[in-house]
């Protein structure tokens, strides 16, 4: 980039001076812009405020940096929230990636019509997050929710307790949910590693006497741990995160059974106003991801 | 055994038939190279042999035994690809057990064959790295272990060379022959390069288009070619053709083309009045600076070391010739030419077939 002018065509287009510069501000300068107002500013304000205690009565803060932190530690709901957001991120990541992969597997083909299947697997990823949890939510309706009725049907839940009532079923209500909306997601990216793997390998491979089965255990998968990887840690700090289908499906309810820890950061902001043990939980629970993050990295060795 | 017998082999993708009804018995023990350019079916054959591609019509039989509807782990061969492919997350030591700890073979006889394909191949040093971390020549010789340690009655190469530099091609051409001469093993190999099946065939297969134009030993083929195409395929440089036609001289038969005249071969069976392409190899015209013989002018000089290429002007046609002393030739020097005559081959001009010399 040394010279200013650069040739399009046969026209000679002359790039305005900033367009040319090899100082690497301006071209950082979008990047860390967005990153330094949406990213660092809000994390640092919440660390801030996290360090005040409210009364929410008065209304009156003061300065006690260590008053929030101890009582996260201390709260039984916040120990609540962390089992009930691990158990979802668990049991959904497991269902989402043995439904991803599989479904990848059948649809990674070059047959026709494979394309437009491949093309409306993707559709539920369109639908917003609170609309499917609105969809779900009707659909679980112990008068009229078609989900309810076949329940019922199938004898599997009594009408007395729909699935949202009762304190487990409830968890599984949301993770149906997302498990419809985000499958997909996990099918697109599988599709993209299965479709990027050599096939020689496989050739090799079915010369060498290995069934079908075989070569899927010990090539695709192997071939394909890195995207697996990757996909689980994307997937799992998604999850880790959850909060628009709690919230528009049971409000963290019964009770407090499906209380993750954003939907406890929420319930502490918008309904007791306490915004400091808000952003203290919600800080408690980027700390958590982060540490889970790095670890998985560790253990199974994502190269990004 | 690992003969291999192929009988009016059809492949169609669709509506498209790209192998046309192929006949060929390999027999065991025979290294056989299947030869053609890009596209002609070789390669398709090949995989059709593994088992990798379905046979549309046709039989293919390993031994006595009909594999058309045969898993290719059935059929006991061996294959060598053209990207080796090899398994990335295994170490070569794994790549080459693979198939034996597929069939759950003990694990003394696993060491034992790896062991022995490793110090065949001198690979004993690498068995623990992995595939990425060895060079091409090394990567192929890994694919060679993982088909021997199997001990398959036929090995099948897909232009296994063909990523591989000059040299080191050179070098693994060698081993593949000494390999082959060691386990005489029935061997079907691929390649669109003409030295490697020269230099390692027992036998050399060549196709056009979906068909067998010819098949022979390696100077068979290249001393008598069935036809123009494998005339030209053969050879490099390749064989100079003029167009003519059969004239009657005054010692008999001759080929001429514009004011010059060829002798023939005694017993021709070409006929004066058919025109011909007369076809002869660049080290089969004798070249001079003086004395007799057709009149010629040079173009280019091209000295490879072990001789000399020089091409020259002749009644209009471009033609090679080989020569061996180290004279001093130059652009737009005449030169005289002295085709031997019991090497000229003919070909009707319109068929492209090869005229018999007698």
């Amino acid at each position: 980039m040394r010279d200013p002018d650069s040739r399009a065509g046969n026209k000679l287009i002359r790039l305005p001076r900033w367009l040319t510069s090899e100082h690497p501000f301006p071209w950082l300068f979008p990047a860390s812009a967005m990153l330094i107002v949406f990213g660092l500013y809000p994390v640092l304000y919440s660390l801030w405020l996290s360090m005040f205690k409210r009364n929410p009565a008065t209304r009156i803060e003061t300065f006690r940096p260590s008053w929030n932190w101890s009582k996260v530690f201390a709260d039984d709901r916040v120990i609540d929230a962390v089992s009930v957001t691990l158990t979802y991120t668990f049991i959904a990541l497991t269902i989402q990636l043995v439904l991803g992969l599989g479904i990848a597997l059948l649809l990674d083909s070059d047959r026709k019509g494979f394309g437009l299947l491949r093309s409306l697997m993707i559709l539920p990823l369109v639908v917003p997050p609170a609309v499917t949890g609105m969809m779900f939510l009707l659909m679980y309706d112990g008068s009229f929710g078609v989900i309810s009725h076949m329940l019922y049907g199938l004898g599997l839940l009594s009408p007395s307790t729909p699935i949202l009532a009762g304190g487990t079923s409830a968890l599984w209500g949301v993770i149906i949910a997302d498990v419809w909306q985000w499958t997909p997601f996990m099918v697109l990216i599988m599709l993209a590693g299965l479709r990027a793997l050599p096939k020689d390998p496989f050739e090799a491979a079915a010369i060498d006497g290995a069934t079908d089965m075989q070569a899927f255990f010990r090539l695709t998968l192997p071939m394909m741990s890195k995207i697996i990887a990757l996909a689980v840690l994307i997937r799992g700090i998604d999850l880790f995160r959850i909060y628009d289908y709690i919230k528009v499906m049971t409000d963290s309810g019964p009770g407090t059974a499906t209380e993750t820890l954003t939907a406890y950061a929420g319930t502490i902001y918008f309904k007791n106003a306490d915004f400091p043990y808000a952003s203290t939980v919600a800080l408690f629970t980027l700390i958590l991801v982060v540490i889970i993050a790095n670890l998985f990295i560790k253990i199974f060795k994502v190269r990004f | 055994m690992g003969s291999v017998t192929i009988q009016n082999l059809v492949k169609r993708y669709g509506g498209l038939e790209v192998l046309h009804g192929i006949d060929l018995t390999v027999e065991d023990g025979k290294f056989v190279v299947l030869l053609g350019p890009s596209g002609c079916g070789k390669s398709t054959l090949l995989r059709m042999i593994a088992g990798l591609e379905t046979v549309s019509s046709g039989d293919i039989a390993i031994g006595e035994q009909r594999v058309n509807d045969m898993h290719p782990k059935d059929r006991n061969i061996a294959m060598v690809f053209q990207n080796y492919a090899l398994y990335a997350h295994m170490s070569v030591r794994e790549n080459m057990a693979f198939s034996m700890r597929l069939k759950k073979t003990a694990q003394a006889e696993v060491d034992e064959r790896v062991n022995w394909a490793a110090s065949i191949l001198s690979l004993e040093p690498y068995l623990d790295r992995f595939p990425k971390e060895l060079s091409g020549g090394q990567r192929q010789r890994v694919a060679m272990g993982r088909a021997i340690v199997r001990n398959p009655d036929v090995f099948l190469f897909d232009e296994p060379l063909s990523n591989l530099d000059a040299k080191l091609r050179v070098q693994m051409r060698k081993e593949i022959k000494e390999l082959h001469q060691r386990l005489k093993t029935t061997t079907v190999y691929v390649t669109h390069d003409q030295i490697e099946a020269m230099t390692m065939a027992d036998q050399v297969v060549i196709m056009r288009d979906g068909v067998i134009e010819q098949i022979g030993t390696p100077l068979d083929i290249y001393d008598n070619p069935d036809n123009l195409f494998v005339a030209q395929f053969i050879g490099s440089p390749g064989m100079n053709l003029l167009s003519g036609e059969i004239v009657q001289g005054a010692g008999g038969k001759m080929f001429q083309t514009g004011d010059v005249t060829c002798e023939l071969p005694q017993n021709s069976a070409a006929m004066v009045g058919q025109k011909v392409l007369y076809g002869i190899r660049p080290e089969h015209l004798q070249a001079s600076m003086q004395g007799s013989g057709l009149s010629a002018t040079v173009t280019v000089v091209e000295p490879t070391g072990p001789e000399i290429h020089l091409y020259a002007t002749l009644a209009g046609h471009e033609i090679c010739a080989i020569a061996h002393q180290r004279l001093d030739w130059k652009p737009d020097d005449e030169l005289k030419l002295n085709p031997m005559v019991d090497r000229v081959h003919l070909f009707d001009a319109e068929t492209k077939v090869a005229i018999p010399a007698g």
